[in-house]
């Protein structure tokens, strides 16, 4: 029997591509998924405000050998860098965890479930406008 | 945390001493403005812990919630936390109260126009529990604005590993300069960092701790006896700058003093022709 216990909620302090929800809005979305999905749903780690920091999302996994799985409030939480994100998308995945992004009701379980996810990153970043330089 | 401020003459020697004191430490520790208040608050808590399991209301308060380990386990502690608050913040009474504790600090330090947290936090901390732990943070990190104060009140005696450790501004300041080069680690590498240097602070009944959530601080391991119970509670000046947690969603305006009124609610005469 598993020893894993599960999924650990991922919410942010900070806008991602602009756009910005109060945490217990995340709070609800990540309740809604695992409840949809059956999943034991445990309270979330906050990532801390700084761009470009995921220091809570290491705290996670440190825990992660003990966890069935992590679920974003979004995929678009993880780190703008390929690499970076590639090593979040291994540390999960070497772990034998899964992670989903809520919002999304995306889950990466293996190499397929990651291609999904960077296509879906890599047009975000390529179609990124900022409102404030659109001239109408 | 900010050096050399000179004494204005319209400070009183109290407002003074007072603001001194948390610029220095980041936090002061005071007693209760209003212990009956406070008294009230924790005999509420108790009563609807005792409603939530079963139990006989008990006479002594403070020593039924320092021993709740003899009636709730981690794997239960949630649902009684959330039968407390639910108790809590369906007593309209609870939050003016919860101001009275401190009101004359928090005017002091904050201001007179006031924006309070609306849900009120609760903490509770069982002995060997590692579920309930806050890792390391400053709350202006989680999308609180350094505007902020927050109000933490411990309704049992809290010391050792059953209270809560903050940074002193002078390490913290020194650790948050340095803190991107740390991208890579977890919060538990910035404790550790920082861990020799953290003042677990001491608290009986009928203190009120006023602290700034720029300082980092947290929780660790409970290994006393007893459990934590504390409740926390963030206000800020109403006009200066929100973060992440805004006006409405999460604060909510509860002093606004007649002048700020009228002018809230003023227009110029309009329609003039040029």
């Amino acid at each position: 029997m598993s020893n894993r216990s599960g999924y650990r909620g991922y919410i942010g302090s900070r806008p991602y591509f602009g756009e910005r929800a109060a945490q217990h809005v995340q709070n609800l979305v990540i309740r809604d998924y695992c409840q949809r999905n059956g999943h034991p749903y445990l309270l979330s780690a906050t990532e801390y405000a700084m761009n470009g920091c995921y220091m809570m999302l290491e705290e996670v996994f440190r825990e992660l050998p003990r966890l069935e799985g992590i679920v974003l409030y979004s995929i678009f939480m993880l780190p703008r860098n390929r690499d970076r994100r590639r090593r979040v998308y291994d540390t999960v995945l070497s772990s034998g965890a899964v992670m989903a992004g809520a919002l999304e009701n995306l889950v990466i379980r293996n190499e397929q479930d990651i291609r999904v996810v960077e296509d879906i990153w890599v047009i975000k970043l390529l179609t990124e406008t900022r409102t404030d330089k659109i001239v109408v | 945390m900010t050096q050399n401020l000179e004494r204005s003459p319209f400070w009183t020697d109290e407002e003074w001493t007072l603001t001194q004191s948390f610029l220095d430490q980041g936090y002061v520790i005071a007693r209760t403005e209003s212990p009956d208040t406070l008294e009230r608050i924790r005999t509420h808590v108790a009563k609807a812990a005792c409603g939530h399991l079963g139990l006989d209301i008990p006479a002594d308060a403070g020593k039924f919630l320092d021993d709740i380990a003899a009636h709730v386990d981690p794997s239960t502690l949630n649902d009684l936390r959330l039968a407390v608050i639910n108790a809590l913040r369906s007593a309209d009474w609870f939050r003016p109260a919860y101001l009275a504790l401190a009101r004359q600090s928090l005017q002091t330090l904050v201001g007179n126009e006031l924006a309070m947290q609306r849900g009120i936090g609760l903490s509770v901390q069982l002995p060997q529990d590692d579920s309930s732990l806050l890792p390391i943070h400053a709350d202006v990190w989680d999308g609180d604005s350094s505007f902020e104060v927050v109000q933490w009140v411990p309704l049992v005696d809290c010391f050792g590993t059953k209270t809560m450790y903050i940074v002193p501004p002078s390490e913290d300041r020194a650790v948050q300069k340095t803190m991107h080069k740390m991208h890579d680690q977890s919060a538990e590498d910035l404790y550790n960092a920082v861990a020799e240097k953290a003042v677990f602070l001491d608290l009986k009944f009928g203190d009120i701790l006023l602290f700034s959530q720029t300082l980092m601080h947290g929780n660790r391991i409970n290994v006393e006896d007893t459990t934590r119970w504390s409740m926390n509670c963030r206000f800020k000046s109403i006009m200066s700058p929100y973060a992440q947690k805004k006006l409405g969603e999460f604060f909510e305006p509860i002093t606004i003093r007649g002048a700020t009124r009228i002018g809230l609610d003023y227009s110029l005469p309009e329609d003039f022709d040029e």
